[in-house]
This record gives C-alpha cells, sequence and structure tokens, in this order.
C-alpha cells in the first residue's frame, strides 16, 4: 500500500494539488447469514484517524467475493458448506488499509421447499384428514397424497377441501376430469356457493391394492387481499378389469376457491359420501417460500 | 421445517438415444418428482415409463387430454409400459415436450404405483396438453425409471431431472 507522509489532518499538497492522506484499517465487526445460501453480511467500523475514506470493500477468503458499501456490506457470490472470513479494506485515492480478518462464517443451506407435517391412516381408518396451525413462513403450500376410501361400488366420488374449519357458503370449483367408464369422455362439474370446494376421484379401492395419487397446490395462501385459489390433480387407474371390466380410472383437474381474505391456517380433506380413508393413506402438507 | 425436494440426478442427453434409465433410486425419500423436457426423432412418436425395469403387461393409464381439435379421455390396460404422452405424441423436430411426473409414495410394499403424469408440447401436429394417471402393478418399492422412445429415439438435448420428496 502507498505510504504517504502526513502533513496535517487533510493531507499533503504537492504541486498545487491536495493529496488525501491514506485511511487507517477499519476494525472488523460481526459477521451473519443472510440466509439466502449465498450471502453473508459483514459489519465493520470505520476508523476515526488517518484520511476519509471513499470505499469500503468486504473480501471473502476462500473465494475473493466482494462488496462495497457502508456497514454492514452484503458479499454475494458465496456457497453453503465453506467456511468463510472477511476482511474490509478502507480505500480513497492515495491509498488503502485492511482490517484484520473476521470470525468464520459457514453459510446453512437455505430451503425452497420444506416439508412440514404429515399423516398415514392406520387400520381403523379416517373420515378426514387434517392439517392445522400451518406456518405463515411460505408463499405456497402443496399437499401430498396416495389414498384411498373406503367406498363401494364404481362411483366417482368427490372429496370436499375446507380451510379454517369455515363451513359458510363460501366455496366454489371448477373441475374437468375424464375415464372413468367403459366409453371414457371428459366430464365438466362446477359448484358454487357450497360449503366446501371439491376435487374428485373414482373410487379406486374397487382394487385393493390401487391408491390415488393427489397434487394440489395452495398459492399465495397467507395473503390477507385476496380470496384463496387451489388447482388439483389428482388421479389413478385399476386396470379396467376391475369388477365389471369396464372401470379403468379418472383423471381430475380441478380448480377451487374459497372466498375469504384470510390467511389460511388449517385444511381439512373428506369425503362427500361420508367414506372413510382407509390403512396406508398418506398425506404429506409442504411450504414452497419465495426468494 | 425440513428442507426437501432434493434434485437427485440430472440427465442431459449429448446425442439421439433410446432409453434414459434412472438406477439405484434410494428409498429415502417419499415421493418421487421427474421433471423432463425432451424431444423425438419420430413425429407422433410415444414416450413410454417402465419401472424396476418390468416388461410384463403390469401397466395401464388413464388419459385427459386437449389437443388442437379436440378434449377427450382414453384408457389403456394389461401394456407393457406408461405411456406419458398418449395423446399429444412427440414433435420428431426441435420442440421438444415438456412433462412433470410424479410418483407418490413410491418406496412402500403395500399399494401398487401410481404416477400422475402433466405433460404438454407446444405446437406441432401432435401439440396439446395432457394429464394422465398410470398405475404399475407391483407392490415392489420403486429402485429405477426409465424413459424410452417408442420406436425412435430420444433427441440430443433432452433434459431429464429426478428429485425426491421427504414428507415431515
Amino acid at each position: 500500500m502507498a505510504n504517504i507522509k502526513r502533513a496535517n489532518a487533510s493531507g499533503i499538497t504537492k504541486s498545487g494539488t491536495a493529496i488525501s492522506d491514506v485511511p487507517d484499517a477499519p476494525t472488523i465487526g460481526a459477521v451473519s447469514d443472510l440466509s439466502t445460501g449465498d450471502t453473508a453480511s459483514v459489519a465493520y467500523t470505520a476508523a476515526t484517524t488517518g484520511g476519509a475514506a471513499t470505499t469500503f470493500t468486504a473480501t471473502s477468503s476462500p473465494g475473493g467475493f466482494t462488496g462495497t458499501g457502508s456497514s454492514p456490506i452484503t458479499v454475494s457470490g458465496l456457497s453453503v458448506g465453506t467456511a468463510y472470513t472477511f476482511t474490509v479494506t478502507a480505500s480513497n485515492s492515495t491509498g488503502s488499509a485492511t482490517s484484520g480478518a473476521s470470525s468464520s462464517l459457514t453459510l446453512a443451506a437455505v430451503g425452497k421447499y420444506e416439508s412440514i407435517a404429515s399423516t398415514t391412516v392406520g387400520a381403523g381408518g379416517s373420515s378426514s384428514i387434517s392439517f392445522t396451525s400451518i406456518p405463515a413462513t411460505y408463499t405456497h403450500l402443496q399437499v401430498r397424497a396416495l389414498c384411498q376410501t373406503n367406498r363401494a361400488g364404481y362411483v366417482i366420488d368427490a372429496f370436499t377441501v375446507k380451510f379454517n374449519s369455515d363451513t359458510g357458503s363460501n366455496y366454489s370449483w371448477h373441475t374437468l376430469y375424464g375415464g372413468f367408464d367403459s366409453s371414457p369422455s371428459v366430464t365438466v362439474d362446477v359448484g358454487t356457493s357450497a360449503t366446501a370446494t371439491r376435487f374428485y376421484w373414482g373410487n379406486s379401492s374397487v382394487s385393493a391394492n390401487v391408491f390415488t395419487a393427489v397434487v394440489m397446490d395452495i398459492l399465495d395462501y397467507t395473503n390477507t387481499n385476496k380470496y384463496k385459489t387451489i388447482r388439483t390433480l389428482a388421479g389413478f387407474d385399476v386396470n379396467g378389469t376391475a369388477g365389471t371390466g369396464s372401470y379403468g380410472g379418472t383423471v381430475c383437474l380441478s380448480s377451487g376457491n374459497w372466498r375469504n381474505t384470510n390467511a389460511i391456517t388449517s385444511i381439512e380433506i373428506a369425503s362427500t359420501v361420508s367414506a372413510n380413508f382407509t390403512q396406508y393413506t398418506q398425506f404429506a402438507l409442504y411450504g414452497i417460500k419465495g426468494s | 421445517m425440513a428442507i426437501t425436494y432434493e434434485p437427485l440426478v440430472t440427465t442431459t442427453l449429448s446425442s439421439a438415444t433410446a432409453t434414459v434409465t434412472f438406477g439405484s433410486i434410494s428409498s429415502a425419500y417419499t415421493d418421487l418428482v421427474l421433471i423432463a423436457n425432451w424431444g423425438t426423432s419420430v413425429n407422433g412418436d410415444g414416450t413410454l415409463m417402465r419401472f424396476n425395469s418390468d416388461t410384463g403387461s403390469n401397466y395401464s393409464d388413464t388419459e385427459l387430454y386437449g389437443t388442437g381439435s379436440s378434449a377427450g379421455s382414453q384408457r389403456r390396460s394389461n401394456g407393457a409400459y406408461i405411456d406419458i404422452t398418449r395423446a399429444i405424441g412427440g414433435d420428431g423436430s426441435t420442440i421438444y415436450t415438456n412433462s412433470i411426473i410424479s410418483v407418490n409414495n413410491y418406496s412402500n410394499t403395500t399399494t401398487y404405483k401410481t404416477a400422475l403424469i402433466r405433460a404438454n408440447l407446444a405446437t406441432g401436429t401432435y401439440a396439446g396438453v395432457a394429464a394422465l394417471a398410470g398405475l404399475w402393478r407391483s407392490t415392489s418399492a420403486i429402485t429405477s425409471v426409465t424413459i424410452l422412445a417408442a420406436s425412435g429415439n430420444l433427441l440430443s438435448g433432452s433434459t431429464f431431472t429426478l428429485y425426491g420428496i421427504l414428507k415431515a
């Protein structure tokens, strides 16, 4: 670094041009994980002696990733699992001075998709599946299931979805489903002002080992400005030979709406015909974070 | 809360090939998700899926689809594979098909395995959108997934990423 002798507090003058004094080294402060998976915060204290610094630059080791600004400085480009130390360099047009190294920091992995809760139905069956006390720390929710009910016969069943235990007539849906019988067709079903939104699946239990797969997305579930919209893809296939030999399977696409601006804190899923979920049915709730 | 939805393996084809197999799949997760973007060398070719290299007639599927002119559903029983693009087919050129395949509770040894499939092809003779439920009549845990072109090849540049999701 340049080593210019100080003449006074504002520097020296050479050939009529003011030359700033070299800054003294800043004091390194705390470093912390910003929980993005690639950034850290680096604090420092500027020296009260020496020349005035025009730039403060935090630098990682290893990697040499840098950030500039006032304290705390954000350093980007880091990797999860690597132990980093940081220094801060104060500089001006005359020279620079660098702090000592910070304590070591290792960034933790950051999840964008996290498991929240799950339930597996036991031998006695269950009339409904509920998730309660859902945290508000995510942007979207996803419910994934492999499930079956004990309803008898070759029928299309509907499954209700309620939020926050609201039993009012505040739900609606549009559903498109196909398959089902010996002459596969496409059916549209619409419901308004209902006491639950719903999606459909056929009765997979006509074949003992066949369970229905479900993926349900509940978008922006904590907003308090909009009604809540969910989408569901559900389906199963029983190889078309069970029982009558004409019953094959069902695929269902559904859009549901809950006319409420409250954040969703609980979900309840049940059959419309009071059938029970059978043993081995498994539902899992996941949260998806935004940036 | 536990972080999940972990990428297990990604395959990008550097040359045309008939099959892509993900083997030795860990049973440490609850669900599998395969996200794929692929092309086929034959226009209208189907793309098929098998589990655990089972080539027996143990598969069936039900499909809901919409193409340029119609919407409908169809079923197929006792097949030797799940056809993940029955209605929309491959384009046979540079237009690739997207698909997201979920196999929930794939490692349980009690139930048959049901796959949920969403697929779309944006343009071309066989363009459309489709949703399928595919059944593999086996209670074995799934340890491998094979994707294969029905008659031609999967094109260079096709990408397949397998994820594992673990419940709480």
